[in-house]
């Protein structure tokens, strides 16, 4: 029907308008007003939520989908480059749950930013932050992907370091920039593999043209990007060090929207991926790597923000896994169900910091679930979410994944890592816990710790509201394009509950064994896990030492050396030199030997003449 | 006193100290802590009346050796310390006071009975400096320095060295 298409593409322009507007009218007006932050940016936000939602609607309805195509952009002789947008189910649903987190964000963010002078920067930023991602996720070129990636990139730099005198948020800043900027070259490489053999970057046509070329190039330039955005391992340092910036950075950059842009251009490109078995393989072994790494080193972890930022690229890699499962929809179904309990544990996170005075190591928590009870309430209902409790939303897209990863018969070791790190998500959420709010006080009384304030609890109500229902309405709502097994032993069914009881159990009484007196002497590989596997201790002084030595060496040595010292002027001075010596050596005035040497030369050449 | 060279007795506290810091970091429970921190204790205080140099400064070194195998990877670091989790995160908001100088006179309309004060204090700044200078070229030893403590105003009616930048500080937390 053309008016549903019509409604659906009007709809969508008005909650682009709605999002964009605030930046411009900063442009136009000063923004000195105090609450301008909140009047315009959360309550723009906030409207293209419920303005996006009829599309969702539409879409959940009927199926509509459709590609609005409004702009011829460029044109090189065959080439074109248009801005065009895809409202597919893909877009369609991420982008109201994007703006659901985003609204709890901000929201939260007036109360927590609201002594900062520049909130109403940070605010612009978060929306400009937005607005990339919307780009990126609706986009159905590669250009405009590509605009939305780097975009994406920029704002996660502006606000990681948005305390800009901090030496460590710098570091975490640059951090972030390179290794997604490596990342980068694997994304630029497969753009300009396809613009120079498919001939288009718009997706269709490269869909179309792609079936009969071998894609292990372009494929591997995809993977990287996806590892450098998603902080998979080898390009994963970044994540945890991203916790510098303020933390409604990290609640909507660095666990819900910006780290998985990069599954999402997998799930996006997977028509180039699916036939494809070392792609696919790559992925697979490569999330289970990261998932089963990240969890380790998220064990021993003691500051409260990275212990959940090991768990979001644990997640990831758990999404990767299920790339390299070839089943996309359900990477799709966790990253929109882990963006409602990641951003939850990372505000709640907040609130416990701000009620202790800025500290973030658990050693100096406890107890508080006699005083935050609704934090400590939505701290526990998103760490049960994150373990894949029967119900709430993780359960939903995890266990589908687990179940999808025991019936396939691809790797057994990527399975076998994949269930020991979910057996040790629920170790490692566990223990947060335990130190976080449960036992006796360990921090100093300090003035009062209130929560009873709106921004607070409504953000956190709301969140709560989506780990709980949003896996159940997303899958009640939408059938999934592959089947799923339905039926299959009742030991695998059960492996993904059993594990994280398992896991549970364990770390309960590894918990309760610290309050014990009882020496405690670590081992080695307590030290691998503190230390995070000697990762960034050994990548960041290896190999910026290596490039800095041998740019040293180039320019001093191979430069300056050979041009001036091995063919230039000193060459030379050194040949002239010893030319002169030689010749001056001979002639050392043996005038009587000279002489004699002469006439006997001489009288030899007469006589042979002679003769 | 303070010299550049520790005395043992400081060395001998740091390192009781920084293992105390470094125990509570092993011990997350207070009660165990205390346990394991009253044991510290103990095996400090059984050499504490050592007279013999050489022998003392044996121990401390095999104590120092003790305390570099035992430490915590991540030892607890209060947030506001070096190293801590919200070090320096305010600075940049700490704007210098010279900024105020450069207000446009709209705002500094704004509050006018700050800027007159202002202009007087200058003017006190200007009259003092001198004063001031002299004061710390006489009382500063030839080699620097010792510490960073600024001494007080020694004659009548005159000003403590380098007040301008004291009274002017940033907040320690700039609202």
């Amino acid at each position: 029907m053309p008016s549903l298409h019509i409604i659906l593409t009007t709809s969508f322009i008005i909650t682009l308008v709605i999002l964009i507007s605030p930046v411009f009218t900063s442009i136009l007006y000063k923004s000195l007003n105090p609450i301008w932050h909140t009047h315009h940016i959360k309550t723009a936000v906030k409207m293209a939520f419920f303005t996006s939602l009829l599309p969702l609607f539409l879409h959940v309805h009927t199926g509509t989908e459709l590609t609005i195509t409004n702009l011829h952009w460029m044109n090189i002789m065959t080439f074109d480059i248009n801005t065009s947008i895809k409202l597919d189910h893909l877009s369609i649903t991420f982008v109201p749950i994007a703006l659901y987190v985003t609204w709890a964000i901000l929201e939260f963010a007036s109360w927590y930013m609201k002594s900062d002078p520049n909130i109403n920067q940070f605010f612009k930023f978060l929306l400009i932050f937005l607005i990339a991602m919307v780009t990126l996720v609706t986009a159905n070129n590669m250009f405009q992907l590509f605009i939305g990636w780097e975009g994406v990139g920029i704002m996660s730099f502006l606000l990681i370091g948005w305390w800009w005198a901090r030496a460590d948020a710098n570091t975490a800043a640059l951090q972030a920039v390179l290794y997604n900027r490596v990342g980068d070259v694997g994304l630029i490489f497969a753009l300009g593999w396809m613009a120079t053999n498919l001939n288009s970057w718009e997706m269709q046509q490269m869909f179309i043209t792609a079936k009969s070329l071998d894609m292990n190039a372009p494929v591997i330039g995809l993977i990287l990007a996806a590892t450098g955005k998603s902080a998979q391992f080898g390009l994963h340092p970044w994540l945890p060090s991203a916790m510098e910036g303020p933390t409604p950075v990290s609640a909507l950059l660095h666990s819900s929207t910006m780290v998985v842009a990069g599954i999402f251009l997998l799930v996006r490109l997977m028509p180039l991926m699916q036939d494809n078995p070392f792609a696919l393989t790559t992925c697979l072994i490569l999330g289970a790597l990261t998932t089963l790494f990240t969890t380790i080193c998220a064990l021993t972890q003691n500051d409260i923000k990275k212990i959940i930022a090991f768990s979001t690229s644990s997640q990831l890699g758990l999404m990767m896994v299920t790339i390299g499962l070839n089943q996309p929809y359900l990477a799709f179904l966790h990253i929109c169900t882990h963006a409602f309990f990641k951003a939850m544990l990372f505000l709640c996170s907040r609130v416990i910091i701000h009620a202790l005075k800025n500290e973030q190591d658990i050693r100096k928590m406890g107890g508080l679930h006699y005083l935050i009870p609704t934090t400590t309430s939505c701290l526990t209902i998103g760490s049960l979410a994150l373990m894949g409790t029967p119900f709430l939303a993780g359960f939903f897209s995890k266990d589908a994944i687990i179940e999808a990863l025991n019936n396939s018969y691809l790797n057994a070791w990527a399975l076998a890592l994949t269930l020991l790190a979910t057996s040790l998500t629920a170790a490692y959420s566990l223990r947060m816990i335990f130190f976080v709010y449960m036992n006796f006080p360990r921090f100093p009384a300090l003035s009062p710790i209130n929560e009873n304030i709106k921004s607070i609890t409504n953000p956190l109500k709301r969140l709560a509201w989506g780990t709980i229902l949003a896996g159940l309405l997303m899958t009640c709502a939408v059938l999934p394009p592959k089947p799923p097994m339905l039926s299959m032993p009742p030991y695998i069914k059960l492996t993904a509950l059993v594990i994280t009881i398992l896991g549970l159990t364990i770390a309960l009484e590894l918990a309760l064994f610290t309050n014990k007196q009882r020496p405690y002497m670590p081992k080695q590989y307590f030290y691998f896990s503190t230390m995070l596997g000697y990762y960034p201790t050994i990548m960041h002084r290896f190999f910026p030492y290596t490039f800095l030595k041998l740019s040293q060496t180039i320019a001093s040595m191979t430069i300056d050396q050979t041009s001036l010292e091995k063919t230039g002027p000193k060459t030379i001075t050194s040949l002239n030199l010893s030319l002169a010596t030689t010749t001056s050596n001979i002639q050392k005035g043996m005038n009587k030997t000279f002489l004699s040497l002469f006439f006997t030369t001489l009288m030899i050449i007469i006589l042979l003449n002679y003769y | 006193m303070a010299a550049a060279y520790l005395t043992h007795q400081q060395k001998v506290l740091r390192l009781y100290k920084k293992s105390l810091r470094h125990l509570e970091s092993w011990c997350i429970f207070r009660d165990k802590y205390r346990f394991y921190a009253c044991l510290l204790r103990a095996r400090f205080d059984e050499n504490k009346n050592e007279k013999d140099m050489v022998k003392a400064t044996k121990l401390l070194k095999a104590g120092e050796e003790e305390f570099w195998a035992k430490q915590h990877p991540q030892p607890y670091i209060f947030p506001d310390s070096p190293g801590g989790t919200s070090y320096e995160r305010y600075n940049c908001y700490k704007v210098p006071e010279w900024v105020l100088d450069h207000w446009h006179p709209s705002e500094k309309a704004m509050y006018p009975d700050y800027f007159s004060k202002r202009e007087q204090w200058k003017k006190l700044r200007e009259k003092s400096w001198d004063k001031e200078v002299a004061q710390l070229q006489a009382e500063t030893p030839a080699g620097g320095p010792r510490t960073e403590a600024l001494p007080p105003a020694r004659k009548e009616g005159d000003l403590p060295p380098l007040w301008w930048q004291y009274v002017t500080r940033p907040k320690e937390r700039p609202a």
